[in-house]
């Protein structure tokens, strides 16, 4: 799954896509502990039964994710309810494969790219990070890599993933995805760098995860 | 803060959840008399111990579930248990 | 008594290398790294800290720790901080409290001269009559008050606020919460060690026993290599529902405070016992302290309490403070011991200073009074926890009683044994503590759906087979052959608690709150078992009869900024925000929404919308995404008018009411395709009636095939509306057009604008004028509104804001609910009764609007004022002619520049609907006016030519 920052599938040819985070200033040195506003990441959602066709095309049961055949990321956000996100080829050919269940399943999918606002913080202190600003239990066995949850975040009800950076030689690197609703971008974006601030947050250039 | 048994998401605070009050089941709008509708409007048992009530996870799976509370002693009966309430566990 | 600094102590924590300067009431001061301001000023000779509360007596150290009532200063314009605990900074401002004009000379000690009129109630009973005097009293009253200075323009510095769910959280690291933590570690579980002193240790730590100091070495060696994260300088604060912890963190590196809220699977309380002060004649002088106090200046900070002591003594710990007065100089002029009937009636001497004590019935010279008489155990957790701690007269203090199981006692709190004794029981209950979290742990990961699968069974709820600890015998001491004071903090003696006894005040939840015993700083922890013994004393009855009152949260005071933290107040913006604030915007709050309200003249905008054409972001408008093929059930379920015939592109008005017939929102809903409806919401609705749909479809037709999605800023939404819209939209849109026959009112249409595919737009208008709805992507608002803006400015296109709007739509006579409906307004009073279809088989609110039907009810109405420059405010009273009787209310008024006269909607009784009743109406000024209710809701346009052109 790579974030992209093109704009949104359903203008592959408009205008550039506008990031809910206007007011960012990326750091000149990159440490240990970033930020970066994947806003413009395709994103879609669909919902469908949550025992029937689509949820076993899917894969991911609620509070968990898995990468598809096409390589989006599909997040059990909700019973019944996914997300799914990466590069917009990747996405279309997971959202296409949703017709498959030929009327066996009542099934929604529609672009959320432009609805929600979308955020990676990584690093070792990602979990100490968060803990600041969010309730929910982060330790792995409650939290681990790949779990998907939504809950409050700076008051701010949000979806989150667990996505851990893993390098072939070295144990995995914290790496969580957050998504709120656009209009609380920027808000979100600022409590999250003031959160950070104590462990050295570095906020990197938009679009790169 | 109060852990509310969330049947899909697991325990969570109360804080994550909407109170949805005691359940009661809604009377037929066609042939319920003022009394009936205004007793599902209004009326409600408030007891000390056992109720069934229903909470709105609001800040998770956004489903409404119904489940027994001990209002005494804030014990949750677990599982939450099927009722006429109980939605979107599917 | 002359306190000084001794020579250094094994056990000292100053560093005698770091010196720090520091101001006291405007003074040089001097210090060593370690010190508290308490030890610091005490080592040069201070002794007097603090006037008492009611009759300002001078009053030195007590306790010397975080509980001493007597030392509560400011520092710089940080009130009411507790110099007993506070670390010595460079460059500190202390100052003394509750004072004037100064700590030596303080004028209102007048008050100690007249302090037997102070007696219990002495507020109650002065103060009540007569009651047009309270006024007075109360300001005089103030400047009497205790405490210090509160500067307003403090800065709220950086608060900060942590949530973590360890698995076993142990407040208090004497010996036996270390030793918990170290086992429930070992045995696996996340540990939280919390103390409330600088250093964890205890008592360990103010004690000159080698074996002590061995012990408290080696324990924080072993919790330096364990995994327990150690919190010093930090109480828990509160217990609260399932374990869920209130800690603040005093000594955050970052943060002045930080509030941590932890989810413990386990607690275990640990805090130690605190020592109990006697009450006898002349017990607050300055002079007279505990054994702790004399320890703790001597071991932890080199500082010798005085010269010649007077040693009373009821324990060991009596004795270990005897003999480090002794190993530092002070003459012990007399140890009595109460364990073989010794006993102290009062002391003698100025009102700064003991000079000599009365003991076993001979005074003895001493400038010093070292009392041990016996320990409270703090068991305020265990409280809160629901426990009710019971009396044991044999030991002579509380003990828990049957605590939760996930609530765990240990140390002191739980008994009295050796220091091995102490260190076992510790360790046994942190194994308990972690085997009982490992099975909350359990039980928690295999519940939650994104939680790691659990391997095997959950493990039993593992039986405390701890040894108990023991229950040391300690004589029963509260209070001499003499009265003294009980509540040091509030200037409480043992005589009030009597006399309020005698007063019918005798319960003690009764007294606490007659006298205010235990209600001041110190919150019983030093005084609440003296009041209870005092109590009990006067009615003749034993502490079990008498009980105690219940200890609430929070354990210790935290300050209001530690509570507020950080403060999250999330806000909303469209993605069009960024212009807006580049051009001249006035922004209103709305909710959370940050929305334009005008940029710079609102009565200009409107003008220039009814004669050109503007452009309004309307984006927190809420916007459901409806789709599924029973659709067209669930919108008759839930507006009052029928949506089974929509077509696809038609768009149709729908108000919503309540299960009890209350209007609760109202908008459009669009049919976009086959099964896939757009429904509009009002702003501040857009919450509640998703929940609203969410209630409806989980809880009563589950059985129906709709999906629900709030997508209101996944679009940026932007009106076009004024005469010229037409033309401005057709040199930006592609794919759609825009003839009104083509494309007419209250449909709904998809295009390209502005080179941006996916949007839609409808024909409707709350300005009245001929309008686009239009609904972009939000990723590409600003380029689409700056696109609008570039097309049209030779068509004279502008910005309006909701001030703007909110005009036109009065002009316009449309209601918005909220504002011109309330929580009683039901459906048919707001004039659209037509919309009502009560031949529907269901639909919300459907029996109270039945029954509404032949009801006469409120009605809304527009009304204009007969004089047009009279605005009158919103919620000015409609009233029967020159009478008090209410018969409605202006709900929304405004003046209208397009009619060029002042126009209102309003609710008014049922007899004066009618167009041309004369109303009178009640200004704010008490001016009444009179205006006249008018035909149409429009006070503009009434046929709605403009509207649908």
């Amino acid at each position: 799954m790579a974030e992209t920052a093109s704009p949104g599938s359903s203008t592959p040819t408009g205008p550039a896509f506008e990031s809910p985070v206007v007011r960012s200033s990326p750091s000149s040195n990159v440490g240990d502990l970033a930020l970066t506003d994947a806003s413009a990441t395709t994103k879609w959602l669909v919902r469908a039964s949550n025992d029937g066709p689509t949820a076993d095309l899917l894969g991911a049961r609620f509070g968990t994710s898995q990468v598809a055949a096409g390589g989006a990321l599909v997040l059990g956000s909700r019973p019944g309810e996914w997300i799914i996100l990466g590069a917009p080829a990747e996405v279309a050919a997971t959202v296409a494969d949703l017709d498959a269940h030929d009327g066996r399943d009542f099934v929604s999918a529609l672009d959320w790219t432009h609805s929600r606002a979308m955020f990676r913080v990584t690093g070792a202190e990602a979990t100490r990070m968060l803990e600041k600003v969010c309730g929910i239990d982060w330790s792995d066995h409650m939290t681990p890599d790949g779990a998907v949850v939504s809950a409050s975040v700076a008051l701010v009800t949000c979806d989150l993933a667990r996505n851990d950076v893993n390098h072939d030689d070295t144990a995995g690197t914290p790496s969580y995805l957050i998504f709120c609703d656009r209009s609380f971008g920027q808000y979100l974006f600022d409590a999250l760098v003031d959160a950070g601030d104590e462990f050295g947050l570095s906020v990197l250039a938009s679009g790169v995860s | 803060m109060l852990l509310v048994p969330c049947p899909n998401c697991g325990p969570r605070n109360s804080t994550d959840l909407r109170y949805g009050g005691e359940s009661h089941a809604r009377p037929d709008p066609n042939t319920a008399s003022p009394q009936e509708w205004r007793a599902y409007l209004y009326l409600r048992d408030n007891p000390a111990g056992w109720l069934r009530e229903n909470w709105y996870c609001a800040s998770g799976c956004r489903r409404w579930f119904s489940i027994e509370r001990n209002t005494a002693t804030n014990e949750f009966r677990d599982p939450p248990l099927p009722g006429d309430k109980r939605g979107g566990a599917a | 008594m002359t306190m000084s600094r001794q020579g250094v102590q094994p056990t000292e924590v100053i560093d005698r290398a770091a010196k720090l300067r520091f101001r006291w009431n405007g003074k040089r001061f001097s210090g060593f790294e370690g010190d508290t301001i308490a030890s610091a000023l005490a080592a040069e000779g201070e002794h007097i800290f603090s006037r008492s509360m009611k009759y300002h007596r001078p009053r030195g150290i007590l306790t010397a720790d975080y509980w001493d009532p007597n030392l509560m200063v400011q520092v710089g314009d940080d009130p009411n901080v507790r110099a007993g605990h506070r670390l010595v900074r460079n460059g500190m401002d202390v100052r003394s409290q509750n004072a004037w004009p100064s700590l030596n000379r303080d004028l209102k000690a007048a008050n100690g001269l007249l302090g037997r009129f102070l007696t219990a109630g002495f507020y109650y009973k002065t103060f009540m009559r007569p009651q047009w005097l309270w006024p007075t009293y109360e300001r005089v009253l103030a400047t009497f008050a205790p405490g210090g200075k509160i500067d307003i323009d403090t800065p709220h510095g950086y608060h900060d606020k942590r949530y973590t769910h360890p698995d076993v959280v142990v407040a208090g690291a004497g010996p036996a919460g270390i030793e918990a933590a170290l086992a429930a570690s070992t045995a696996g579980a996340r540990v939280l060690l919390v103390s409330h002193e600088h250093a964890v240790g205890g008592h360990l730590r103010y004690s000159s026993d080698a074996g002590d100091q061995g012990a408290l070495a080696e324990l924080r060696a072993s919790l330096d290599a364990s995994d327990v994260e150690v919190l010093t300088d930090s109480t828990v604060t509160g217990r609260y529902e399932d374990n869920w912890l209130g800690i603040v963190q005093r000594n955050h590196p970052i943060a002045v405070e930080r509030l941590i809220k932890a989810r413990a699977k386990v607690l275990v309380a640990a805090p130690g016992l605190i020592e109990r002060p006697y009450v006898f004649e002349g017990n607050d002088r300055p002079g007279v302290i505990t054994s702790g106090a004399a320890r703790r200046l001597i071991n932890l900070w080199g500082v010798k309490p005085g010269e010649r002591a007077v040693v009373f003594s009821a324990n060991a710990d009596g004795d270990a403070a005897a003999a480090d007065l002794e190993r530092v100089g002070t003459e012990i002029a007399a140890v009595i011991d109460a364990r073989s009937g010794g006993q102290i009636s009062s002391t003698a001497g100025s009102s700064r200073a003991v000079e000599a004590v009365m003991a076993n019935g001979e005074q003895i010279d001493a400038d010093l009074l070292v009392m041990a008489a016996g320990w409270t155990a703090p068991t305020s957790l265990l409280n809160m926890a629901g426990d009710r701690p019971v009396y044991d007269p044999a030991a002579a203090r509380f003990f828990p009683s049957d605590p939760p199981s996930n609530v765990l006692s240990t140390g002191g709190l739980a008994g009295d044994a050796d220091l091995d004794g102490l260190r076992q029981h510790g360790a046994e209950t942190g194994r308990l503590a972690a085997a009982r979290a490992a099975a909350v742990r359990h039980r928690l990961q295999a519940r939650t759906a994104r939680a790691l699968p659990v391997e095997g069974d959950e493990p039993a709820w593992a039986v405390d087979e701890r040894v108990p600890l023991g229950r040391d015998p300690h004589p029963e001491l509260f209070r001499a052959d003499t009265h003294g004071m009980v509540d040091m903090s509030e200037d409480i003696s043992s005589k009030d608690l009597v006399a309020a006894a005698h007063e019918g005040y005798d319960s003690v939840e009764l007294a606490k709150r007659y006298t205010t015993a235990t209600m001041g700083p110190s919150q019983g922890k030093l005084e609440t078992v003296n009041t209870v013994a005092a109590i009990a004393e006067a009615r003749g009855e034993t502490i079990s009869q008498v009980g105690t009152t219940v200890w609430r949260p929070p354990y210790a005071p935290l300050t209001l900024g530690a509570l507020a933290g950080r403060s999250f107040e999330p806000v909303r913006v469209s993605s069009i925000h960024p212009w807006h604030e580049a051009n001249n915007v006035t922004l209103i709050q709305a909710g959370q929404w940050l929305r334009p309200d005008h940029y710079g003249d609102p009565q200009a905008e409107v003008r220039n919308v009814r004669e050109n054409v503007g452009l309004i972001d309307v984006t927190p408008l809420g916007k459901l995404d409806l789709r599924g093929p029973d659709v067209p059930k669930l919108l008759s379920l839930l507006y009052v008018n029928k949506w089974m015939k929509l077509g696809i592109g038609r768009v149709r008005y729908g108000m919503m009411c309540a299960e009890d017939g209350v209007v609760l929102d109202d908008g459009v809903t669009g049919r976009l395709g086959e099964d896939h409806y757009m429904m509009s919401t009002t702003s501040s609705g857009a919450g509640g009636v998703w929940e609203w749909v969410e209630n409806w479809l989980q809880t009563e037709r589950p059985d129906w095939q709709v999906h629900v999605t709030p997508v209101t800023t996944a679009y940026a939404s932007i009106n076009v509306a004024g005469p010229k819209s037409r033309e401005l939209m057709r040199r930006v849109c592609e794919g759609v057009d825009l003839d009104a026959e083509a494309f007419p009112y209250m449909t709904v249409r998809e295009a390209t604008v502005a080179g941006v595919s996916g949007c839609f737009m409808w024909r409707i208008g709350f300005t009245g004028e001929l309008s686009f709805e239009l609904h972009v992507p939000a990723g590409h608002g600003c380029h689409v509104w700056e696109a609008l803006m570039d097309a049209g400015s030779d068509l004279g296109v502008g910005p309006f804001g909701l001030e703007g709007q909110r005009i036109m739509r009065l002009e316009k006579g449309h209601f918005i609910v909220g504002q011109d409906t309330d929580g009683l307004t039901l459906g048919p009073s707001t004039g659209m009764g037509s919309l009502i279809k009560l031949d529907k088989d269901d639909f919300a609110g459907k029996p109270e609007l039945a029954w509404a039907a032949d009801r006469p009810l409120p009605l809304v109405v527009a009304i204009q004022p007969d004089d047009p420059d009279v605005v009158p405010e919103e919620a000015a009273q409609i009233l029967r002619g020159d009478t008090n009787e209410i018969l409605g209310r202006i709900t929304s008024s405004r003046f209208s520049p397009t009619l060029n006269r002042s126009i209102c909607l309003g609710q008014v009784e049922p007899h004066l609907a009618a167009g041309g009743t004369k109303l009178t109406v009640l200004l704010e000024s008490g001016e009444r006016i009179s205006a006249t209710v008018i035909d149409h809701h429009a006070h503009f346009d009434p046929a709605g030519e403009r509207l649908r052109g």
